[in-house]
């Protein structure tokens, strides 16, 4: 399978900051796949997916989406991807419906292919009728719901999610799960995921990569890991790696 | 198409139905205040009908009295005191004031040759302007009751005849002229500043608000994507981040203007019902002033004001929208980088607080007083606000004082094009999302180095 996303030792310093945010990680995310990036706090995920997303510029490396590089091609490295920032919102005064036409208008080229994301997006958040209404009645899980439709609705190569599940309760978080599995498995679209939730990385994910001050400790599928590290589940090997940095 | 999506995004979100009602609302409550407080000034000014206590049953008074009458045209309306009680009394008769003429008035002055007193009790209602209005207009009549009294002095204690006492009483003729840079037109300059005054207010207060209005929106527009992270997926997505930039400053501008619109049409009615009174008062004082002989010269304000100057020509106005533009534009760069600062709604309102200051210095500073006649220091103070200069224009643009006026201009342009450069500068690099500013942190910051600094 052919890599969506090629990450070359990618760094990110901060003005004015001693260390580095995002010390020379280097990873890749094939097409289909579903990776999910985790660490502790201030670890340094919500840099390096900004930094792919060309939020931020990086301080040195790159990161090729779809072969666009996103150093000198940030505009056709936005066309491939679409972010699912953590705790985001919507705006308030749009009706769901309309906030589907207003994000497919920025992606679209054509009437016809804006109509056809809308419709998808229709159909993938569920809400039904109360996307006439405006968002700023719904509830949390109705927001993330159209947040994960509008990410994915446009046909991404790569689908970029922090923590795509917090804040949610048990069965909005499990259909979210599933549909991030079936769209990865039908559509093939591959998938950028971080999460502090260990149980919800070792149900959807293909691959984990572990990261802890910045730097990328390891990276492998979850099974391969648990037996490097003879652990149990994936919450031992991360304790491992990030609490006493071993690096297997 | 995209830039097209997201400013009617931008207009949707600045212009709800909330945001509509509001101004409609505000312009509407303007336009009934205007009419309310204007019928309480006419009121006040009111001389038609003047209140009178006659105690005196002598011909003097009672011709006087007459004449009185027939001088202005006015209504004597006489009541009955029952006491010395005034507040009591007026309260009884449901009347502001009264004018009493006690008994013996009319012997004093003709049979004993000394002055007598005339009383005039006035009610006080509140500490507002139209209260003491009707005080004011009501002393006019008293002075009017003082000098046909002293016509009637000069006619009955030492035989004068009519023309003698109108020589007397009118041994001048006052014709008004008033110059302004080097033009002179025959008009009063208390009957034009009342018209100059009600257009000074408006255009200030239109800028004002048009300011404020602007710089809020758009901090409100870029902290609250920033805070809510509507900000990361939008400029995650196929699109110019100049445009993004664009459509906040479009929707910005037009939503302020609309505001600006309907509130200059309040304010502009609000002024028109207040003021209608008062100018037309002093209008009519002047016209009276002004003997039939000079009248020739004299034809109408507006006339007088084209005359001085004081009109803009269509020119005048393009260079006046070109200045408030700019201002706006400038007040817009500066919120786009203020705003980006947010963190939450409170650092939001904290972060208003210099475009407010900013806007608000020169605003009264211009309605008060003329920036030119300030010390040298705080001439150049005041000037270094660029919005000083869309306050000034107007008035530079009437004096013809165009030097000061393209000065201004320059002087926008470069503040706008420094402010631009970082507006865009913050806007497509890593401070939108690295940039802020946090009350609570800096001054827990300034704390804890305090405290270890006196450990």
């Amino acid at each position: 399978m052919a890599a969506v996303l090629e990450v070359q030792g990618l760094s990110k310093k901060y003005p004015k900051k001693e260390n580095f945010a995002v010390d020379d990680v280097s990873f890749s995310v094939n097409e289909g796949e579903i990776f999910a990036l985790i660490g502790p706090n201030g670890a340094g995920k919500t840099t390096t997916i900004r930094m792919i997303s060309t939020l931020i510029q990086a301080t040195s490396g790159d990161a090729l989406v779809a072969g666009h590089s996103i150093i000198k091609e940030p505009d056709k490295v936005r066309e491939s991807i679409t972010y699912l920032p953590d705790e985001a919102g919507a705006y308030k005064t749009m009706t769901g419906i309309n906030y589907l036409n207003f994000m497919a208008g920025l992606f679209a080229k054509d009437k016809e292919t804006l109509d056809k994301y809308v419709e998808r997006g229709k159909a993938i958040c569920g809400l039904g009728d109360r996307l006439e209404e405006k968002i700023g009645g719904y509830s949390r899980g109705m927001i993330r719901k159209l947040l994960l439709a509008r990410a994915v609705m446009t046909e991404p190569k790569l689908a970029i999610m922090d923590e795509a599940t917090s804040g949610l309760d048990v069965i909005n978080a499990l259909e979210i799960r599933k549909m991030i599995k079936a769209l990865a498995k039908e559509q093939n679209m591959a998938f950028l995921l971080s999460s502090h939730n260990m149980l919800e990385i070792e149900y959807v994910s293909d691959r984990v990569g572990i990261i802890t001050g910045g730097k990328l400790m390891v990276v492998g599928k979850i099974d391969e890991l648990k037996e490097r590290y003879e652990a149990a589940n994936l919450e031992e090997v991360f304790e491992r790696v990030v609490k006493n940095h071993e690096v297997r | 198409m995209k830039f097209g999506n997201l400013l009617k995004k931008e207009l949707r979100e600045l212009l709800t139905k909330q945001a509509i009602i509001s101004m409609v609302f505000t312009m509407v409550l303007l336009i009934v205040m205007g009419q309310v407080v204007g019928g309480a000034m006419a009121e006040g000014f009111d001389t038609s009908t003047i209140t009178l206590c006659n105690q005196d049953d002598s011909d003097f008074t009672k011709d006087m009295l007459e004449k009185v009458a027939a001088s202005k045209g006015t209504e004597l309306k006489y009541v009955e005191l029952q006491s010395d009680d005034y507040a009591t009394e007026l309260e009884r008769l449901d009347i502001k004031n009264v004018v009493i003429i006690p008994q013996g008035y009319g012997e004093s002055i003709i049979d004993k040759k000394e002055p007598a007193q005339i009383k005039f009790v006035s009610k006080m209602q509140n500490g507002g302007m139209t209260s003491s209005m009707s005080t004011i207009s009501a002393s006019d009549v008293i002075s009017t009751i003082e000098s046909v009294c002293t016509d009637e002095v000069l006619l009955k204690n030492y035989g004068l005849n009519d023309d003698d006492i109108k020589l007397i009483r009118e041994p001048m003729q006052l014709v008004e002229y008033t110059t302004l840079n080097g033009k002179t037109s025959q008009i009063s300059a208390s009957a034009l500043s009342a018209v100059t005054m009600m257009q000074s207010m408006i255009a200030p207060m239109v800028i004002f608000i048009l300011l404020l209005m602007a710089s809020q929106m758009i901090m409100t527009a870029i902290s609250t994507e920033k805070i809510d992270k509507t900000l990361e997926t939008l400029l995650s997505a196929p699109v110019s981040r100049l445009n993004v930039l664009g459509a906040k400053m479009v929707a910005a501008v037009i939503s302020a203007l609309l505001n600006a619109a309907f509130m200059g049409v309040g304010f502009a009615f609000y002024m028109m019902g207040m003021m209608g009174s008062a100018v037309n008062e002093i209008s009519s004082t002047a016209s009276e002033a002004i003997p039939e002989q000079a009248m020739a010269g004299v034809t109408s304000l507006s006339q007088g004001m084209t005359e001085l100057g004081l009109t803009l020509t269509p020119v005048s106005y393009v260079l006046f929208a070109l200045q408030l533009f700019l201002t706006v534009a400038i007040g817009l760069a500066i919120s786009l980088i203020l705003g980006a600062m947010a963190t939450d709604v409170k650092s939001v309102q904290t972060l208003t607080m210099p475009i407010m200051i900013a806007v608000m210095i020169p605003f009264f500073i211009t309605m008060f007083m003329d920036v030119n006649s300030m010390s040298t220091v705080f001439k150049f103070i005041v000037y270094a606000i660029p919005f000083t200069h869309t306050y000034t224009a107007l008035t530079n643009l009437m004096n013809g004082d165009m030097l000061t006026y393209w000065i201004g201009l320059v002087y926008q342009i470069i503040f706008f094009a420094v402010c631009m450069f970082l507006a865009v500068k913050v806007f497509t690099t890593d401070r939108l999302f690295t940039m802020s500013f946090n009350l609570d942190k800096s001054t827990k910051k300034r704390g804890k180095k305090t405290a270890a600094d006196s450990q």
